[in-house]
């Protein structure tokens, strides 16, 4: 590095106010804006239909509360599909975007760490998402939880939703900038590893399922685990919860080993520009 | 980071800012009733704490320009004692009161013993200056709790008004009760305890519309009955302090929740939620074997007949439903002058005049024979 080179850290947050624009305003911003305003149109759609007398809220006879509802769309729109799906779509892109557009080169010949720029842009990616994401859960919340509920009780159930899923944007984030830095077809494994591996290894009992990211995720949700479907409702059986401070332990865990080695990966990959 | 970008950011972390802070003041401060447009049941069940056992409903205005009040009121006669309560406290109640919640909660460790604390919350015009003249002068003392005005009555001083009264003298304690202007056009009677338990739980927010279970069931009764009373069943035995071979006997019903409507006849149902499908199903058996006993006995009164038509038996897995409808109809059939007093039951029965004609009908006269056209 040269001297007179911006430190690690320094270097990495340019890159990550550079990368911000361009990361909110590119094409997967309209993906992600289906992703999170789906389940934005069904809380205020659900809303309005109570309001009007439309029994909504009734499931298999019984009336269902705000807040049960509301911690099912966590579970159902954000912890099983959003956090995941977001991580692999800006995950798997952080160093595959700039190949594909062959503008790595730019960013590696300034006089800063490559390391640096995966890093850098790794928080650019946090903060889009957790910017989008997060409002998101906030204006579901105040749809639907004054449904028969109350927004004080649910308080404390919204604080740790939020930062469960700041979390897992974190954690599922870390994990697959790493595959984006390491793999060809980046977003194929990241898929496989969603919707294949993850899904499996929770539905299975034994020690599988600790080499998942949703399984310390999972135990941090204070909402009841719905039985939606059969892979559900088999995960349900076999489900394992461990403590809290081994979930924070074990997902901090994965966010920094994966970063520091998506960080590494493309500290030595030289990445060929095909023509 | 160019200028879209920051202000889009700005944006939603001024969502995330708002959602949080409305959530915060309302985790500290108490809700927001207001803001709860869809929430089930009356404003006022702010006021009944959470672990209330029994929450009932009834609309007086309602029932009052109900039909059938209204054909009660014709050949009841005018009850003096309504007419004492109106000159002492300046409320009619057949206009002054719009509605009033009651509801009845364990005695906790400042209730009574073998008393459960009862709560009534009436909403509707009152003259809060006369109320109170009213209560000083029966030893009242006026209190202050939590910014609302309340008049404490003692048992005690109640007796001493009624030494010479044939009235049996109550022993039981002092027993205190309580009389709360909660808001304007709002008051609340019940014990001490009640009554500061429901002022407690509508501003920590502690209240009954905090409790899932009871506002579920709330929810499922509110629409379209002017008269409905919920509550869990189980609590209501344990506090009866039933011999514990009756208690055993009692069926398996968790909760239960009683609707009504009241207007020209009256409709509703009574619903129980049983621990399991097979105390659910017991009981439908047992209410079922009732049914029929009543059905067998009562074959030659068809006024019994047609009100034990009106019962059906319903509801699938957990739930036992028996509703019925009583149609004006059938109330007519009722001879309500017998109620007179006095009265020598020998009148005509108040019928509607267009329902004079019903009930079976005599066979129609034949038709004359009609002449034989003759052929074209």
């Amino acid at each position: 590095m040269k001297q007179g080179s911006p430190g690690y850290f320094t270097a990495a947050l340019r890159v990550c106010d550079l990368s911000i624009g361009e990361m909110l305003w590119s094409r997967r911003t309209i993906f992600m804006a289906l992703v999170v305003g789906a389940p934005v149109l069904i809380a205020v759609v659900l809303r309005l239909l109570d309001a009007l007398g439309a029994p909504v809220f009734r499931v298999n006879g019984a009336t269902m509360a705000g807040p049960a509802i509301f911690g099912l769309m966590i579970w159902v729109f954000y912890l099983r599909f959003t956090v995941p799906v977001l991580g692999v779509f800006y995950g798997t892109s952080l160093i595959a975007d700039e190949v594909e557009d062959k503008t790595i080169t730019y960013l590696f010949t300034r006089p800063i760490a490559k390391g640096a720029v995966l890093v850098g842009k790794f928080f650019a990616y946090l903060v889009c998402t957790t910017f989008v994401v997060l409002p998101s859960v906030m204006i579901v919340y105040l749809a639907i939880v004054p449904v028969r509920g109350s927004l004080g009780a649910s308080f404390l159930d919204l604080v740790k939703d939020l930062i469960l899923l700041a979390i897992g944007l974190a954690a599922y984030g870390a994990v697959f900038a790493f595959i984006g830095a390491r793999f060809k077809k980046p977003l194929l494994v990241g898929l496989i590893f969603i919707f294949g591996w993850e899904q499996a290894a929770l539905a299975f009992p034994g020690y599988l399922k600790k080499f998942t990211v949703a399984y310390y995720l999972q135990a941090l949700v204070p909402h009841a685990m719905p039985n939606d479907n059969v892979i559900s409702l088999i995960q349900g059986i076999f489900r394992e919860s461990p403590s809290l401070a081994q979930s924070l332990v074990s997902l901090t865990l994965i966010l920094a080993v994966f970063l520091w080695m998506a960080a590494a990966s493309v500290e030595r990959k030289e990445y060929v520009l095909e023509q | 980071m160019t200028r879209k970008t920051r202000y889009f950011m700005a944006g939603s972390a001024a969502i995330l800012v708002a959602g949080l802070c409305t959530g915060l003041v309302a985790y500290y401060g108490g809700g927001f009733p207001s803001l709860s447009a869809s929430r089930s049941g009356p404003a006022e069940l702010s006021y009944v704490p959470a672990n209330a056992t029994v929450v009932a409903f009834a609309n007086i205005r309602e029932i009052m320009d109900s039909q059938l009040r209204q054909r009660l009121k014709q050949v009841l006669p005018q009850e003096s004692g309504q007419k004492e309560f109106q000159a002492e406290t300046g409320i009619d109640i057949e206009q002054d009161i719009d509605y009033v919640v009651a509801a009845m909660t364990t005695p906790g460790e400042g209730g009574l013993p073998n008393n459960a604390n009862g709560l009534v919350v009436a909403r509707g015009r009152f003259n809060p200056t006369q109320l109170e003249t009213l209560a000083r002068d029966h030893g009242g003392v006026v209190e202050d709790y939590k910014g609302k005005r309340l008049i404490k009555i003692s048992d005690a001083h109640v007796d001493v008004d009624r030494q010479d009264s044939t009235v049996p003298q109550h022993r039981g304690g002092d027993h205190t009760g309580m009389l709360a202007f909660l808001e304007p056009g709002l008051v609340a009677i019940g014990s001490e305890t009640a009554i500061k338990s429901a002022i407690d739980a509508q501003l920590t927010a502690q209240s009954i519309t905090s409790n899932g279970d009871m506002m579920e069931l709330v929810s499922d009764i509110d629409r379209g009955n002017n008269a409905w009373a919920v509550g869990r069943f189980d609590a209501l035995a344990g506090q009866a302090k039933l011999p514990a071979e009756i208690a055993s006997r009692l069926p398996a019903v968790k909760t239960f929740a009683v609707m009504s409507h009241i207007d020209g006849g009256v409709s509703g149902s009574f619903r129980a939620e049983a621990r399991d499908d097979e105390s659910a199903e017991n009981l439908r058996q047992v209410v079922q074997g009732f049914l029929a006993m009543g059905r067998l006995t009562s074959a030659n009164d068809p006024k019994a007949t047609a009100v034990l038509n009106s019962l059906q038996l319903s509801g699938r897995g957990k739930t036992v439903i028996l509703s019925f409808a009583v149609p004006s109809e059938v109330l007519d059939m009722i001879p309500l002058d017998k109620l007179k007093k006095g009265g020598d039951g020998m009148h005509e029965p108040l019928l509607r005049p267009e329902l004079k004609s019903w009930g079976p009908k005599a066979p129609k006269a034949p038709k004359p024979p009609t002449p034989p056209t003759p052929d074209r």
